[in-house]
């Protein structure tokens, strides 16, 4: 008989994060190769959001809003750096720059509706 | 892009996006997020979802974050991978069985070569070497579970895209897509791969394999961080370093090997794909060519122990069970394992002897390629001394085992030559390197994958493979491994270039029969297939956690104690119900009392 099984009785053993981000990963890369606009918005708000998602899960952070506000900055850096690289190829990657602003605006919209409009909660440490 | 096809895709991602968010308020408790549903809710309590554990069905294989189940899911993954990358050899064997070109024309052929290649290193090779891992290292050291459990699933169901992506341009063809499969063979030497003139080798084709083989990368990468963390931090406190078992070790050094491989791999992947697409030239200048040669082949090598490692992990663990005494001189297999581990990055430009690199610097590649034989050397030594007047007991995975040090020892040799020089230059680009490698690939890899494969068959489904169906599976993959490569090492001598879909006449006899060997080899796999799938579903169920009759020889490891003790807990709990196979079964429910460590 086990008498001591392990963690599992606290233990999470199901996220259903994980295959969100492996969807979104590859539907955003797809999306700034192939210069698919709407793949790549869709892609990294699946991407960020499930990560979002996963961070909140596993209670590294204790709302949304944080994480959402971070990850539409580092897509807003990044987006900036395809703007400055623009100037110097002769390939056009404008229209892949505003797919990642497009998709750091919406999340950034939804921080502010959220903090406007949602009533503050958590998770209880 | 015409606008049509702009609405399109947001519609689908608007779909898409829309279908997730339904399925996830479907299946995600939002109350464990929010008070405001309930109060506050405290831990343990947050959710019925959390208190039953695993979700029912389908559901419960997408969202599992369970090291045992994701080792389910990577092992069903890369045999799958497994019969597409055979598939796709045999119909190029076929075609190879004439001079000519009559079953499939050169373009297909070199489109199923490249994918071939890819499909088992990278879709097999890696994912099945997770499977073992995942499953059993835990289990092991006594950890409950990875360290990093959500990154360990998303390391897997980043496989499947890859594979999607790799694969893709044999379906956008016949789609009508305006691309095909990438015909740049598994190197991907540039300046063919980099698209230069109309880009005839692929096209965009090209560019979503790059992708693919990124992702793969990435979730290898992870897999290897987590493994590093769970051995290094999660292990009982009766595992110390002394005592860490040979396959752990094994794990240990390839997850290493990975953190230092793959990175540069996924780095030069996308410098080729933004030359590719973005105007860059790396590859395209002067020097350009030898630069990817470089960085490939500096992953390309390690990549090899990256998949060798484990497997000799799993015959160092399997082989003194059924030789009834424990593994002759374990502390060198570990030195060994951490010296080739070391070693394999300082070999790569063995791959490019003929490239017209500075001979100096080839000498040095040459010894120590040649120095990477010893630690080789050692760990065979070390597995026939096991076998040495021990009390063999010929079963299917044990029979895999014997296969595999044999196989292991005409691969390494015929390496040997290969890392020298002056045969080298003879022999490059030759069937006889094909040969060579694919002894150590199919004849090793594979084969000690397979002798894990039967070995933990009953841990994981609690019921017995058919003995018959397993060891005919071994004649034929011995008998046609054989045939099929030795043939090629002779191809090789008589000056067969490798990689052309048709040959001068010359060479057909060796060919025919290397094609019969193939046969023979596939019929042996079918077998395999066959076995697993009706054991597992209706097989003779074992009844301790000892089929193999470890306990005679003192040698009845930890996983199988694990096993004895859930087998008790099974019946303890549930009379004689039947006990819980572990996700094997159409079990609706996969969290009950007895699948909880």
């Amino acid at each position: 008989m086990d008498e001591s099984p392990g963690l599992s009785d606290q233990y999470r053993k199901a996220s259903p994060w994980p295959v969100f981000v492996a969807l979104g990963l590859p539907l955003s890369e797809i999306g700034l190769v192939f210069d698919l606009f709407p793949i790549a918005v869709g892609g990294l708000l699946l991407f960020c959001g499930s990560i979002v998602g996963l961070l909140l899960e596993s209670e590294y952070a204790s709302t949304v809003w944080k994480p959402l506000v971070v990850m539409s900055g580092l897509l807003g850096v990044f987006g900036g750096l395809l703007i400055f690289a623009d100037g110097t190829t002769d390939v056009t990657l404008l229209t892949r720059a505003y797919a990642t602003f497009a998709a750091a605006i919406v999340m950034a919209l939804g921080v502010v509706a959220g903090k406007l409009f949602v009533p503050k909660r958590g998770i209880p440490t | 892009m015409a606008i049509n096809a702009q609405i399109a895709l947001t519609v689908f991602m608007g779909v898409l996006l829309i279908a997730v968010i339904a399925w996830l308020t479907r299946i995600e408790d939002w109350r464990s997020y929010s008070a405001s549903a309930g109060g506050v809710v405290s831990q343990g309590e947050r959710s019925e979802y959390i208190e039953q554990e695993k979700p029912a069905g389908i559901v419960r294989w997408l969202t599992t974050v369970d090291h045992k189940d994701i080792g389910i899911l990577y092992g069903a993954y890369g045999l799958f991978a497994f019969a597409v990358g055979g598939l796709m050899v045999a119909a190029m064997r076929i075609e190879l069985a004439t001079p000519n070109t009559t079953f499939i024309e050169p373009a297909v052929y070199n489109s199923l070569l490249t994918s071939h290649g890819i499909t088992m290193l990278f879709l097999f090779g890696t994912p099945i070497i997770a499977a073992f891992a995942n499953y059993l290292v835990p289990l092991i050291i006594g950890a409950d579970d990875m360290a990093f459990p959500r990154i360990n699933a998303i390391a897997f169901w980043l496989l499947p895209p890859s594979a999607i992506m790799i694969w893709a341009g044999f379906f956008a063809q016949p789609l009508g897509l305006g691309f095909g499969p990438a015909q740049t063979a598994w190197t991907m030497y540039t300046p063919l791969s980099a698209g230069v003139g109309n880009d005839p080798a692929g096209g965009a084709g090209i560019d979503l394999m790059l992708l693919g083989l990124h992702l793969s990368g990435v979730a290898a990468t992870m897999g290897a961080i987590n493994f590093i963390a769970t051995i290094f931090t999660q292990r009982d406190e009766n595992v110390s370093w002394a005592n860490l078992d040979i396959f752990s070790w094994t794990i240990l050094t390839q997850s290493g090997l990975i953190l230092f491989a793959f990175p540069l791999l996924g780095s030069a992947l996308l410098m080729l794909l933004a030359d590719r697409n973005f105007g860059t030239t790396f590859f395209l200048t002067d020097g350009g060519n030898m630069l990817w040669q470089h960085l490939f082949w500096f992953f390309g090598h390690p990549e090899v122990y990256i998949l060798v490692l484990p497997m000799m992990g799993i015959v160092s663990y399997v082989l003194p069970r059924f030789a009834g005494r424990k593994l002759f001189g374990f502390k060198f297999v570990v030195y060994s394992t951490l010296a080739i581990g070391v070693l394999s990055f300082g070999v790569w430009a063995h791959h490019m002897f003929a490239t017209g690199m500075d001979p100096r610097l080839r000498a040095s590649f040459m010894a120590v390629s040649l120095a990477i034989a010893i630690p080789s050397a050692v760990k065979t030594f070390n597995w026939i001394t096991t076998l040495w007047n021990g009390r063999l007991r010929l079963t299917t995975p044990m029979l895999f085992c014997i296969g595999f040090v044999s196989n292991f020892i005409i691969g390494g040799v015929t390496g040997v030559f290969l890392a020298s020089i002056p045969v080298d230059l003879v022999l490059h680009d030759t069937y006889y390197v094909v040969g060579h490698f694919h002894y150590i690939v199919m004849g090793a890899i594979a084969f000690a994958g397979f002798a894990g494969i039967y070995y933990w068959f009953p841990l994981v489904t609690r019921r017995m493979y058919q003995a018959t169906l397993g060891k005919a599976h071994f004649a034929l993959s011995f008998i046609g491994t054989n045939i099929t490569f030795f043939a090629m090492i002779l191809l090789g001598y008589g000056g067969m270039p490798r990689r052309y879909a048709t040959y001068l006449p010359q060479f057909f006899t060796l060919n025919a029969i290397a094609t019969v060997g193939a046969m023979i080899l596939l019929v042996g796999q079918i077998i395999f297939v066959w076995n697993l799938v009706t054991s597992w579903l209706g097989g003779k169920r074992i009844e301790s956690g000892d089929p193999w009759n470890l306990k005679e020889d003192g040698v009845h490891t930890v996983e199988w104690q694990w096993l004895d003790r859930r087998i008790e807990t099974a019946l303890t709990d549930g009379g004689d119900e039947e006990p819980i196979a572990d996700g094997g079964e159409v079990r609706t429910d996969g969290g009950t009392e007895s699948d909880d460590n």
